[in-house]
């Protein structure tokens, strides 16, 4: 077992490492954050004094050496941009990352696990096309959309919520139902599957032998089974929903890592851009390898594997 | 005994008040206490760098929060585009070598400490902004005489000086030298004193940036007590939040957006035309071989836009058209007569150069924000049969292939750069400039006599024979002053739009209230 | 993936599906794009690309100031708003199509490769793949039209330079199964290559799968192309993509120009459900074992 989970580690850094390299190249690859910074017309000396000042005039390998270096002692470097330490700029905005995400699962569960579970129990009639139809949908329109929709019904033409920013329970509403019913659908999916499956399987027969009412049958032996797998999902997705937010944070001017990760794009701010990618790719790898290690705990074959 | 005390303690009372009264009166009728709060949706993301003069690159978005945090010696204001603002006033010696300014008695920063001669000389040799070059360059000392003195030592007559250290730059904006020595370059950008009308609370970067009222500023007490500013980058967002009156002044709102406001009760569209000029340029003039060699191509090109359509679909109505690629608010500025919208002399002009069924003009490059002013322009083209495909380039790659002088066949260009008529040739027309992608010999001539010219009246004709003769070669096609459309909710009283020429945002903020309950 | 149970084989064959509870409407709506599409040239009544100003802002025919002239209105810059719906089919059913094409090669080679050879080939694929899912796929698309500047070719190869991976896993976590299966082990008794073995026998195992992956990876790519088009960084204009209309149109839908989005956004709506559903039923058909996806 600790090998295993040696094994793991290792490749989780392994990708980590690869991410690291992939996203610094990437963003050097974009363009020369110093064009933005100066006005049309500026001459050479000032765009090399603005170059040394970022660090940028370096060799690119100094430059990556410099970034892990400082990386491995938890300094991410500072924003061009914002001219503070990326680290808490990501702090500033992760709480609402977190909270909006945390609104969002929730709505994309109540959607999604009610509709999986009567698609299961009614295959193929009305319910089941009708709850299918209903979680697909989050997932076929653009959240910009769908978000906007939302503003202009509930805010501008209901007057019931703010249209956008953050602070109140009435603020988070909209973005989380938009990000949230994206999500939806997979965990519909899901739901229904793993209904179907532990509605195929003996206890449950048993448990229908017995004469137990189907309503029981389903609450308490077959939702009770089946949900295992989707809340596994649902905290993927948690980690997940933090960080492609942009579109809607955008739409609600949601102060949210996403929006912060795509104005670094947009600003050329290679650190903010290196840090949140890092971050939140580091979230995803650390999830992935806690479930493998909970798989492995569950179940030993699996160890072996690989 | 008392009582006779009493009486003549209020009757000295009321002598100073009536003194008070007398001195104070502008003030206390406007508005004893501030009062109120006024929320702002902005339309960019608000940078740290901006609380800084000494960062201020030479675009106007700085300027935004500046104009209420910092305050400067000189700076545009709606009486006059040089009025004294913390200098009282000023001297040119006569040989143009020494800038002598006197300042203002009894200004304060946030802080409370007196604004000095140091803080001054302390700012300007601070600021490492857009023209730190040129400042360093013209400039050879600064002298403090006394407290209340400052005297700009030229290294050789520059009658630009004023243009440049009081508009288009922040140069002249004064920062408190004891303070930031005291604090450091980096905290001083987190809580940043100045000497403006509002003092800072607090910032959520990209987020939020609270102001307060500074009941201590000397032009007068600003009337509007709280000023918050939320980023709001989406501009259906931000006309919806001002029709719920989440906020009070909204920024940028377009076209279709913008009529929607004016239908909208109670809300007042604020149209700004900015100091900022947007052209059509043609790279491959130079190249014999290009159809954009022969200038009857060029011609059609700048006859086939529908300028007054653009204007009225996407400003409705508030740009200035414009045959120029400088600001008409510019130093030396050359009127053009104004560009016309002919398809059917476009045709002819096509035909006659070759192109009877029109021609396969390649890629048409732009910064991805200006994409809608260029879908309008494309579609002139093409309907007079110059076939251009729209290359829309998110605005960092922009800027570098533009200055790498990587496009070709067509760019849309535009330019908010400070400065005047000189420098803006300097960098789009004459030789070896940042944006020329080529040049004619005349014209660097000119520019090179003008550049060493003394005398302001002769400089002043060359620099228009210059821009006329940009105008007659077609080099550009310049398209409009772009209209700045905002939004204002019915809480305001004055908004400050307009107030200062060409100036994009609400200010001096001081001026800028709410209306009585 | 790790639940899998003998039960569950997998069918190699089309012939095992029961055409009874077919999605008809889905594969209808999906054949009735793809006509459009194909005979754009032929159905729209004008040039999608071309407009007037003056002309802007037509409601459609039945509202009050429309005109038979332009069936469904027109555009902020007055070009005709059905003439550019069904040019648009035709770009998403390219982009989409193309680009789900692009990421399934690419993905499923990888992945038949990676699980078939493992060591270190399988190692350096995996790991490649884990770092690419680490990073949003919205995100890297920003990335790379930044990089390579947005063209509808670029989008079609940024969408499937981000997706491959999730066939790269898929599909490699089949081919672990399918390696120990008789047929495999007789072919290598055989003597056939590593090649051969790849090509002829894994890949037709696993083609199930892929398509199963790509119907329902279609809606995404087509949701994302429009989600890049709102960020500024879609397939240009005057191109007409239903997701650029819809991002173009987003600010005439708090004036009251409901179809400038309502229309493109119905018909990216309809386009992806329809996959959505016939990929649901193909899943459940083909390949049950794809039921987290």
């Amino acid at each position: 077992m600790k090998s295993y989970i040696a094994r793991r580690l290792g490749y989780s850094m392994i990708s980590i490492l690869l991410l690291s390299v992939t996203i610094f190249m990437f963003v050097r690859l974009t363009g020369d954050p110093t064009t933005l910074l100066v006005e049309p017309g500026a001459s050479q000396s000032e765009i090399e004094a603005i170059r040394e000042q970022l660090g940028l005039d370096r060799p690119i390998w100094v430059q990556y050496a410099t970034f892990m270096a400082n990386l491995s002692m938890g300094d991410f470097g500072q924003s061009f941009y914002y001219r503070m330490p990326v680290s808490e700029l990501y702090l500033s905005r992760l709480p609402n990352s977190l909270l909006l995400a945390a609104c969002a699962m929730i709505f994309s569960l109540v959607i999604g696990i009610p509709s999986g579970v009567l698609a299961a129990v009614r295959v193929g009639r009305f319910w089941d096309k009708a709850g299918k139809v209903f979680a697909l949908l989050g997932l076929s329109m653009p959240a910009f959309w769908v978000g906007l929709v939302m503003i202009l019904f509930f805010s501008v033409f209901l007057e019931w919520l703010p249209s956008s920013g953050s602070g109140t329970v009435l603020h988070i509403i909209m973005p989380a139902f938009a990000l949230g019913w994206y999500f939806a659908a997979a965990h519909m999916r899901l739901t229904r599957s793993s209904m179907l499956e532990v509605l195929g399987s003996e206890y449950v027969k048993l448990a229908r032998l017995k004469g137990l009412p189907e309503a029981i049958v389903i609450a308490k032996h077959a939702l009770k089974n089946a949900v295992i797998p989707v809340l596994t999902l649902a905290g993927i997705n948690l980690v997940v929903m933090v960080n492609v937010a942009v579109v809607v944070e955008t739409v609600f001017a949601w102060p949210g890592i996403g929006r912060l990760l795509y104005e670094g794009i947009a600003f050329r701010d290679f650190p903010v851009v290196q840090g949140v990618v890092i971050l939140g790719g580091g979230m995803i790898v650390f999830v992935n390898l806690l479930i493998d290690i909970l798989y492995a705990v569950i179940d030993p074959r699996i160890r072996l594997e690989r | 005994m008392s009582r006779y005390r009493y009486s003549h303690g209020q009757r000295l009372l009321a002598a100073v008040l009536a003194f008070g009264l007398a001195i104070l009166a502008p003030a206390s009728l406007d508005a004893a206490k501030p009062e109120g709060q006024l929320t702002y949706a902005v339309h960019v993301t608000l940078a740290p760098t901006w609380f800084d003069p000494a960062e201020t690159a030479g675009i106007i978005t700085p300027f935004m929060v500046m104009y209420a945090l910092h305050d400067a010696l000189v700076k545009p204001m709606p009486e006059k585009l040089l009025s004294p603002s913390l200098a009282e006033s000023w001297s040119v010696s006569e040989d143009g070598m020494v800038y002598e300014f006197v300042l203002r008695p009894g200004t304060k920063f946030h802080n409370g400490e007196p604004v000095t001669a140091e803080d001054v000389k302390f700012s300007f040799e601070r600021y490492r902004g857009a023209s730190a070059g040129l400042m360093k360059e013209r400039v050879a000392s600064v002298e403090t005489p006394d407290a209340r003195h400052v005297r700009f030592l030229m290294k050789a007559p520059w009658p630009d000086f004023l243009t440049f250290y009081a508009t288009a730059s922040g140069a002249g904006w004064i920062v408190p030298k004891a303070y930031v020595e005291k604090v450091g370059e980096d905290k001083y950008k987190k809580a940043p004193i100045g000497a403006g009308p509002y003092k800072f609370v607090s910032f959520a970067p990209g987020v939020e940036l609270v102001f307060e009222a500074n009941e201590q500023y000397w032009r007068k007490v600003p009337s509007v007590k709280r000023l918050v500013f939320k980023v709001i980058p989406d501009e259906a967002t931000r006309l919806a939040a001002l029709k719920r009156g989440e906020v009070d002044i909204a920024y940028s709102i377009r076209g279709e957006l913008g009529e929607e406001l004016m239908r909208t009760p109670g809300l007042t569209l604020k149209p700004v035309v900015l100091q900022a000029s947007s052209w059509l340029y043609f790279p491959d003039q130079w190249d014999t071989k290009s159809p954009w060699h022969d200038q009857r191509v060029r011609n059609a090109a700048s006859l086939a836009v529908n300028r007054p359509g653009m204007n009225e679909a996407i400003t409705l109505g508030h740009s200035l058209i414009t045959g120029s690629i400088i600001p008409d608010s510019f130093e030396f500025f050359w009127q053009p007569p104004a560009p016309v919208h002919d398809p059917a002399r476009a045709k002819k002009l096509l035909a006659e150069a070759g192109f009877p069924n029109g021609f396969d003009g390649g890629d048409f490059y732009c910064d991805a924000s200006n994409t809608p002013f260029c879908e309008a322009i494309l579609d002139g083209l093409r309907s007079a049969g110059i076939r251009v495909t729209l290359r829309p380039i998110e605005r960092a790659a922009f800027s570098k292939g533009y200055s790498d002088k990587k496009f070709k066949n067509l760019i849309y260009g535009a330019s908010g750069a400070f400065g005047n008529a000189a420098t803006r040739l300097e960098a789009f027309v004459v030789k070896d400039g940042a944006y020329a992608y080529g040049s004619y010999p005349d014209i660097d001539a000119l520019q090179s006599r003008q550049a060493a010219e003394l005398n302001q009246t002769q400089r002043v004709a060359l620099l228009h024979k210059m821009q006329q003769i940009v105008h007659e070669r077609t080099i550009y096609a310049p398209i409009w002053q772009l209209g700045f459309l905002n939004g204002v909710g019915p809480r305001v009283g004055q908004s400050g739009f307009g107030l200062i020429s060409r100036f994009p945002y609400t200010a001096p903020y001081e001026d800028v209230t709410l209306k009585a309950k | 993936m790790v639940m899998r149970t003998e039960s569950a084989a997998v069918p190699t064959r089309f012939a095992f599906i029961r055409f009874a509870d077919f999605p008809v409407i889905p594969a209808l709506i999906l054949a009735g794009i793809g006509f459009v599409a194909v005979f754009a040239n032929q159905l729209a009544p004008y040039d999608p690309e071309i407009g007037s100003l003056q002309l802007r802002f037509k409601p459609p025919a039945w509202q009050e100031g429309g005109s038979m002239a332009f069936l469904l209105g027109t555009d902020h810059v007055g070009r005709d708003v059905l003439s550019r719906l069904i040019f648009g089919a035709r770009v998403s059913v390219i982009v989409g199509f193309t680009a789900v094409m692009v990421a399934g090669v690419m993905g499923t080679t990888l992945g038949i490769v990676s699980g078939y050879l493992g060591g270190w080939v399988d190692m350096v694929i995996m790991r490649l793949t884990d770092a690419w899912l680490a990073l949003p796929a919205l995100t890297f698309a920003i990335f790379l039209a930044a990089i390579v500047g947005p063209s509808e070719l670029n989008i079609i190869i940024i969408l499937g330079a981000v997706y491959w991976t999730r066939y790269a896993r898929v599909i490699r976590g089949e081919v672990l199964s399918l390696k120990e299966r008789e047929f495999v082990r007789l072919a290598i008794v055989a003597g056939c290559s590593k090649g051969t073995i790849m090509r002829r026998h894994i890949l037709p195992n696993v083609i199930n799968s892929a398509i199963v992956l790509g119907t329902l990876m279609l809606g995404v790519v087509v949701v994302t192309e429009a989600s890049l088009s709102f960020l500024g960084v879609g397939v240009p204009p005057p191109k007409p993509a239903w997701g650029l209309m819809l991002a173009d149109g987003k600010k005439g839908m708090m004036v009251g120009y409901w179809w400038l989005t309502v229309l493109p956004g119905c018909c990216i709506m309809l386009m992806v459900l329809s996959a959505n559903l016939l990929g649901d039923w193909l899943r459940d058909k083909l390949d049950p074992q794809l039921r987290q996806l």
